[in-house]
């Protein structure tokens, strides 16, 4: 906690109250040094892991690692570590764990809010607790059992089992925030519709689903990252190279490869790294909400 | 499966006393919150008990269950790697506090106000898109004997350039908590800016009035607003640092010999690997246990908005 303090006194020394602060005052100026030589810093790791995934075996021993050698080797050590590191099979896995599951779990987290905002579930609010506090639990928690009885149920290894897994991970976060969203929708609108005749499926469907597409986007993109990025899971429950998820290819690569083809494994992490970074580029007003939804 | 939702009849249909309208719905209610219950009880809180169970057991995976009392309990205090992985554990939390969570708040507070935040945040973001595992694999490149770090210590003639920072420890544990830093203070320094937006020109404007510096308006202004925020992002911190697993099995996998073990990591070696399930169930709910503890912090304040929402 001091640590914090001490952290958050030395940023706020470096904005110094000079008497012309405004805007383009000498605080700001030092600011934004800070935060660009923070910034090119943070971008470091970046860079090495670009340069050096693109390095051709060769140069990879002989070219210091922090010297740029261009592009060339890149396409080849991706098209090596999807191959031979068996990536291609681990993100064909995951692209389908990343798409089904969170679109499975935001549906029926939002119906479970629904019934509790909308339909008023009796001890609704007790429900909502017993739903999100499973997101407390750690996995460790749940490896074992989950371990023993896929393998009873013959659903160990297999694609099934572990979209199921998936997507009842991310359910209780899917019910916090739509629970939370639907709870500002007015509750006029669900009376004048079911007034007019409607079912409570047919006003779900209609008008409450409808109306929070974008908080059902934010909850769909973070826990399909989310998803994407799992070891854990993919570790205990799947063996097969065309059910085992990306990361846990690529963390059995990395202790097969290392070594004196680390350019290769380096390149299959910039490969694996790809999607998440792009989607949250191109979505990061939602992923930001997403964020936001989910703490308050 | 819309049509298995509404025909899911819920226990507490039609026994609501008030007569009121709603009534109508109750019902359906129970249908609509069914799957989400029921997939959440058998996936997530019955296994939760089933290991709370096998904790008591001497199970290795096959064969019976023999109950064994507080055996694994006890056991576990005295075994050494346990109590390296405790102590390394110990240095998770108190480390993701100082450095993801201060340098977070750091942040947040250099960029607030500035025009074009996006872009002087988006270097410190970025990495948050990035797995555990991918993280894992960059920073062992930069940090394995004779890496990156070490060649451009060297080149500077810095000290440092003779550490061995994945082997010596408990160094491995802290240039893996940067590893982690690296990954996760752009998080909390976007959710501080949220809480830093949501402050009120007023009282600052007035304080600037009165001639507060920068610090002053942080101690007394920033700060006591923030607190509340400040609770959730530092219980998250904790839980999220109790929880390490990627980074640390993609980096060390604990090792060289258990010298960078967590309880984590721990808990799935004894278990899927040493075949000491009933160990493993222990270590499970020891850190369980801890977690839940933590995570009251900020699941209380959490829970009592959502209700006021209500």
């Amino acid at each position: 906690m001091t640590a914090t303090l001490n952290a958050a006194a030395t940023s706020a020394r470096t904005a110094p109250a000079a008497p012309a602060r405004r805007r383009l005052g000498v605080g700001g100026v030092i600011r934004r040094v800070v935060l660009i030589v923070f910034g090119l810093l943070w971008l470091m790791p970046v860079y090495l892991l670009i340069a050096n995934a693109a390095k051709t075996s060769d140069q990879y021993g002989s070219v210091g690692v922090w010297q740029p050698v261009g592009l060339g080797g890149l396409v080849e050590n991706m098209k090596q570590a999807w191959n031979v590191g068996q990536l291609g099979d681990g993100l064909l896995s995951t692209a389908i764990y990343s798409i089904v599951s969170p679109a499975l779990a935001v549906i029926i987290g939002a119906a479970a809010g629904y019934a509790i905002v909308a339909l008023r579930l009796r001890h609704g609010f007790a429900w909502f607790v017993v739903i999100f506090s499973a997101t407390v639990v750690p996995l460790q928690m749940i490896l074992m059992p989950l371990f023993r009885w896929s393998v009873q149920l013959e659903l160990y290894d297999k694609r099934i089992g572990m979209i199921i897994v998936y997507t009842v991970l991310t359910i209780p976060f899917a019910a916090f925030v739509m629970r939370n969203f639907f709870s500002g929708i007015a509750r006029e609108i669900f009376e004048a519709a079911g007034v007019d005749g409607a079912s409570p499926m047919r006003i779900f469907w209609r008008i409450y689903l409808p109306m929070s597409i974008s908080a059902l986007a934010a909850v769909f993109v973070l826990q399909a990252t989310l998803i994407w990025n799992d070891l854990l899971i993919g570790l205990t429950l799947t063996r097969s190279d065309d059910v085992r998820p990306v990361m846990t290819a690529l963390v059995a690569m990395k202790s097969t490869y290392g070594g004196s083809t680390m350019q290769v494994v380096l390149a299959g992490g910039l490969l694996v790294s790809l999607p998440t970074v792009v989607l949250f580029l191109l979505t990061q007003r939602t992923f930001t909400k997403g964020m936001a939804l989910g703490q308050f | 499966m819309t049509t298995t939702l509404t025909s899911t009849g819920p226990p507490s249909a039609g026994k609501s006393a008030t007569g009121r309208e709603r009534n109508r719905y109750a019902a359906q209610a129970g249908g609509f919150a069914a799957p989400a219950l029921l997939l959440v009880t058998l996936v997530l809180y019955l296994p939760f008990l089933w290991t709370g169970y096998l904790s008591f057991t001497d199970y290795t995976g096959l064969g019976n269950a023999n109950w064994v009392g507080f055996d694994n309990y006890a056991n576990m205090f005295s075994d050494a790697d346990m109590r390296t992985a405790m102590l390394n554990t110990l240095y998770w939390v108190v480390g993701t506090i100082a450095l993801p969570v201060g340098i977070g708040l750091a942040l947040a507070l250099l960029v607030h106000g500035l025009p074009g935040s996006f872009w002087y945040r988006l270097p410190f973001l970025l990495p948050y898109a990035i797995s555990g595992v991918a993280v894992g694999v960059v920073w062992t490149f930069i940090l394995q004997t004779d890496g990156a770090l070490t060649q451009a210590l060297r080149f500077l003639h810095l000290p440092g350039a003779d550490l061995q920072w994945l082997i010596d420890s408990p160094l491995n544990t802290w240039v893996m908590i940067g590893a982690t830093t690296w990954q996760g203070a752009g998080v909390n320094a976007l959710l501080f800016g949220i809480g830093l937006a949501s402050i009120p020109p007023g009282p600052v404007e007035a304080a600037r009035l009165d001639g507060a510096t920068g610090w002053q308006l942080f101690r007394h202004i920033y700060w006591p607003m923030l607190r509340p925020l400040t609770t959730v992002v530092v219980g998250l911190a904790i839980v999220g640092s109790l929880k390490t697993f990627d980074v640390v099995w993609a980096m060390t996998q604990g090792g060289p010999g258990n010298t960078s073990q967590t309880l984590a990591l721990l808990m799935y070696k004894r278990t899927f690997i040493d075949f000491k399930w009933g160990s493993g169930a222990a270590i499970a709910v020891f850190l369980t246990v801890i977690t839940v503890v933590a995570a009251g912090l900020y699941l209380r304040r959490q829970l009592s908005e959502a209700k006021a929402v209500n």
